[in-house]
């Protein structure tokens, strides 16, 4: 009973916080609301019995891409948003019609294909079984998406840094 | 509840974040939108490990973890380009960059 | 005697004509034809005397060879014949020609173009000899024109003069409008036998059948021997076609005499003595009339109307021309009357004594200094004795002055045959009244000629003994021919002669008549200076023969020019039609088709759709970032409704 009850409550919580994440002309409330989201997703992962996830979630999503996005936004506009400016891109109703149609072919296999399992499986939740995953078999993953990750800071640096085109020869690099 | 329930929360999630996407002129709204979309598969994969036969693979928290990781990475560099983008063009609106355009 | 032997009679003469055409020297030229032309006469009298041992009733000796065959059956032969009218044809042409080339040998040899006369005279020679020998209608017929080419060459020899080109035009132009009717005739004779050739041994020659058929009611042999006869009225200068031997005159004088007194123009009388079978035939099955009477009556008629004609010319060579359309008529009347045999026989004594004639008139102009004029003449017994006793020799035998004279003979066999017809004594009467003609126009000349005084510029001088050896051979056979060979000549050619008194006794007393009634009218006269009686304007101007001709068929030819000149305005007419209509069609396939059509519809509207494609292809490039991810999105809900589907 309580598990259904959470589930809406925090089911409810993530859509309009997404909703108002798009919807916002000012995008600090955007980002806040997106935070709000993240929360509530995290939520959903501990009612899904994924503990870790939902740490990481709060940790890496709350914690270092809203920052991110909200330093992002000072950095590019004006924090009060736009003013005179249309808030929706030409032709948005096309763009509501795609999102409606995907949403009506997701729906296809989610309603219909699966035979559901009736209840989730209980398991007993533990980091170090997830430790020991991560070592082997995934221990190739592990590496590449630290590689990816390297890969990622770098690349974020240069292109935020901007490339200077040497003029003179006495270019500073 | 049912992994039904799941299933279609994530798809409204997922459909919320593609209509932002295609909605929105600013790009990091657009980034907002990816996140969203991200997160609902993700929540997409926990559902399905839940409700799967052997949940003791981990599966579920494995591949999300690892698309958390590839979602940070990304949205790290996506703003990068944004803001390498707002030098150029002194704005992030998307109707703007328009110079790949065939005249 | 065999082919070759026969076929050489032709080909030697051929043969030196071939060899003198590219020669220059005209002494050589003359000895090549002459050497040519005695190897011919040694044949021709060879086979002349075989013919002479020939049965006279039996079939003569024929030599044939294949030389095409029409469709499968049909054999056109070549061939020669061998009886006595044709050895003695042959034997005649040749050795009065050899004389003539003798003669020519001197007469041209100042010339430059002496070597060509003598080639023209040996092709001459080779024509008249295969007329002679033809035993095919066909070979006759080409060597008919082999001889007619030959005498447009020789009259229009000196060519400079303008008009011994007419004249030559004239010749070949008016003898083609006979051989228009002898083509036609061969044409109906080998529909009507299958044949060509004259004798066969097989008995089917032309002259050897018996011709069935009728052509509008007129038997078919009869109809026949009137288109040949067309063919002879030209070449033999009968009247209506008479009027080229005249102007024929123009040429060299050894050119009339072997040409046109002796031998050319007697190739239309020996064409029907050939193939007076034929003309024996009536005209319809139950008459009697027959060609012979037609031929009878045209050359009575020719012989007066052209004797009346010399009466009023004043060159020499011109009467005598008339003269010998006036013989030719006798001859026809002879071939009328009497037969082969009379018609041949005049034609030989004449071939004699009219060779002499012109040849004497040829030596005469030369000794005047090249005048022909005998107004200008005048007293040329003196300075040239041969030359004049030889003239008078021939005079004498054209007068047919009795029994001494070989065209007393001739002359009176026509006149007896003539006689002996009851149906013919009105032409016997106006050959009787032509030879009275004959002995005055000839007194006339000869008195214009030798009497008196010479009333030209020079002094006249004789000629040459090459000029006057001929004469005196001719001379001889002129006097003394008749009486020697009347009989036998008779004889082979189925013949008889007739001794009829009154007849003697008419001739007579017309050859003595006439000169005696030319010595009264022109004797004592001052010749020259007055006017002379019995040249009146009609007679001098030849009766107006050449202006008729010139005003109907003269105007006809123009009016034949007209007609084709409008239709070549017609064609061009129709030409420049076409090039109108063919201009438009290819302009309208240019523009409208091509320009319209292909260019602006298919090819500027081809490129005009494809840059508007091109166009509606590159707007989805906008640049436009969310319109890409909404094209993502769908693809995506398609590829999902695939799955959908297929599963």
């Amino acid at each position: 009973m309580n598990e259904v009850i959470a589930f809406w409550i925090l089911s409810t919580v993530a859509v309009l916080g997404a909703l108002v994440a798009v919807r916002k002309r000012n995008l600090i409330h955007g980002v806040f609301a997106l935070l709000v989201f993240f929360a509530g997703l995290s939520g959903l992962f501990l009612l899904l019995l994924a503990e870790f996830i939902a740490a990481v979630q709060v940790l890496v999503y709350i914690g270092a891409v809203g920052v991110l996005l909200l330093f992002a936004i000072m950095l590019t506009e004006r924090v009060a948003g736009d003013d005179d400016r249309r808030m929706t891109s030409r032709g948005w109703s096309w763009g509501l019609v795609a999102a409606v149609a995907l949403f009506v072919v997701l729906l296809l296999p989610a309603i219909q294909e699966l035979p559901p399992p009736e209840a989730a499986q209980a398991i007993d939740p533990s980091v170090k079984e997830l430790g020991h995953k991560l070592m082997n078999p995934y221990v190739v993953t592990l590496e590449v998406l630290a590689l990816l990750l390297t890969a990622a800071l770098i690349g974020a640096v240069t292109a935020a840094q901007g490339v200077r085109m040497p003029k003179e020869e006495d270019s500073q690099e | 509840m049912t992994l039904h329930h799941y299933l279609i929360l994530a798809a409204v999630l997922f459909c919320v974040g593609l209509m932002g996407a295609f909605t929105r002129r600013n790009a990091i709204v657009v980034l907002f939108s990816v996140e969203i979309m991200l997160n609902a598969a993700n929540l997409n994969f926990i559902a399905f490990w839940r409700y799967s036969d052997n949940p003791e693979l981990l599966h579920g928290p494995m591949f999300t973890l690892f698309a958390i990781a590839v979602a940070a990475a990304e949205v790290a560099v996506g703003l990068a380009l944004v803001i390498a983008v707002y030098r150029h063009f002194k704005t992030v609106d998307l109707e703007s960059m328009n110079t790949l355009r065939e005249e | 005697m065999s082919t070759t032997t026969l076929a050489l009679i032709p080909l030697l003469p051929l043969l030196a004509a071939a060899l003198t055409c590219g020669l220059q020297n005209g002494r050589r030229a003359a000895g090549v034809a002459i050497v040519a032309m005695l190897g011919s006469c040694g044949l021709a009298l060879s086979a002349l005397k075989e013919a002479w041992g020939m049965e006279p009733t039996g079939d003569p000796l024929t030599f044939d060879f294949e030389w095409l065959t029409v469709g499968n059956d049909t054999v056109i032969n070549f061939g020669f014949v061998l009886d006595p009218l044709t050895g003695l044809m042959a034997a005649m042409v040749t050795f009065v020609g050899l004389l003539i080339f003798i003669y020519s040998a001197g007469y041209m040899k100042d010339d430059e173009r002496m070597a060509r006369f003598f080639c023209y005279l040996s092709l001459f020679a080779a024509g008249m000899l295969g007329l002679v020998l033809a035993n095919s209608l066909l070979l006759l017929f080409m060597c008919w024109e082999i001889v007619g080419i030959a005498s447009y060459l020789l009259i229009s020899f000196w060519f400079h003069k303008p008009e011994a080109a007419a004249a030559g035009k004239k010749a070949f132009i008016v003898t083609r409008i006979g051989d228009m009717g002898f083509l036609i005739g061969i044409l109906l004779a080998f529909k009507t036998t299958g044949t060509l050739t004259l004798y066969n041994e097989a008995g089917s020659g032309i002259l050897q059948q018996d011709l069935t058929g009728t052509v509008f009611g007129i038997s078919v042999a009869a109809v026949i021997s009137l288109l040949l006869f067309m063919g002879a009225v030209g070449k033999s200068g009968q009247l209506p076609l008479h009027v080229w031997l005249p102007d024929a005159m123009e040429g060299p004088t050894p050119v009339s005499a072997l040409i046109h007194a002796a031998t050319m123009v007697a190739a239309g009388v020996f064409l029907v003595a050939r193939t007076f079978p034929l003309f024996e035939v009536p005209l319809y099955e139950e008459g009697i009339l027959k060609m012979t009477h037609v031929v009878a009556w045209v050359g009575a008629i020719t012989a007066l109307i052209a004797a009346f004609i010399a009466l009023g010319q004043y060159d020499i060579k011109r009467i005598l021309a008339y003269s010998t359309v006036s013989q030719l008529g006798l001859m026809m009347v002879g071939l009328g009357v009497g037969g082969v045999a009379v018609g041949m026989f005049h034609l030989l004594t004449h071939a004699f004594f009219k060779a002499l004639l012109f040849l004497g008139a040829g030596s005469i102009i030369h000794g005047c200094h090249e005048e022909q004029d005998i107004r200008k003449m005048g007293g040329i017994w003196k300075p040239m004795r041969v030359t004049s006793i030889a003239y008078l020799c021939g005079t004498a035998a054209l007068v047919a002055l009795p029994f001494v004279t070989s065209g007393y003979y001739s002359k009176d066999q026509i006149l007896a045959a003539a006689w002996g017809e009851p149906l013919m004594r009105p032409v016997f009467w106006i050959a009787a009244a032509a030879s009275l003609l004959t002995a005055v126009y000839m007194t006339r000349q000869c008195l214009y000629v030798f009497a008196g005084e010479y009333r030209g510029g020079k002094t006249p001088h004789e000629s040459p003994v090459t000029m006057t050896a001929p004469l005196v051979i001719l001379a001889l056979f002129a006097l003394g021919m008749g009486m020697v060979f009347e009989t036998s000549i008779f004889a082979k050619l189925q013949g008889e002669v007739i001794h009829d008194n009154f007849v003697i006794a008419v001739s007579m007393a017309v050859a003595l008549g006439g000169i005696a009634l030319g010595w009264l009218i022109y004797r004592g006269r001052a010749l020259g200076q007055a006017a002379d009686p019995l040249a009146i304007t009609p007679l001098v101007q030849k009766l107006w023969f050449d202006e008729l001709y010139a005003a109907t068929a003269g105007r006809l030819w123009a009016l034949a020019i007209v007609i084709a000149e409008q239709l070549n305005e017609l064609l061009l007419f129709v030409r420049d039609l076409a090039v109108l209509l063919a201009d438009r069609i290819g302009n309208a396939f240019a523009i409208g088709g091509d320009r319209k059509l292909i260019d602006t519809l298919a090819f500027d509207g081809m490129c005009n759709w494809l840059r508007s494609a091109g166009h509606a292809v590159t707007r989805p490039q906008n640049g436009f970032l969310p319109g890409y991810l909404r094209l993502i999105a769908l693809g995506a809900v398609a590829l999902g409704v695939l799955v959908f589907w297929i599963k």
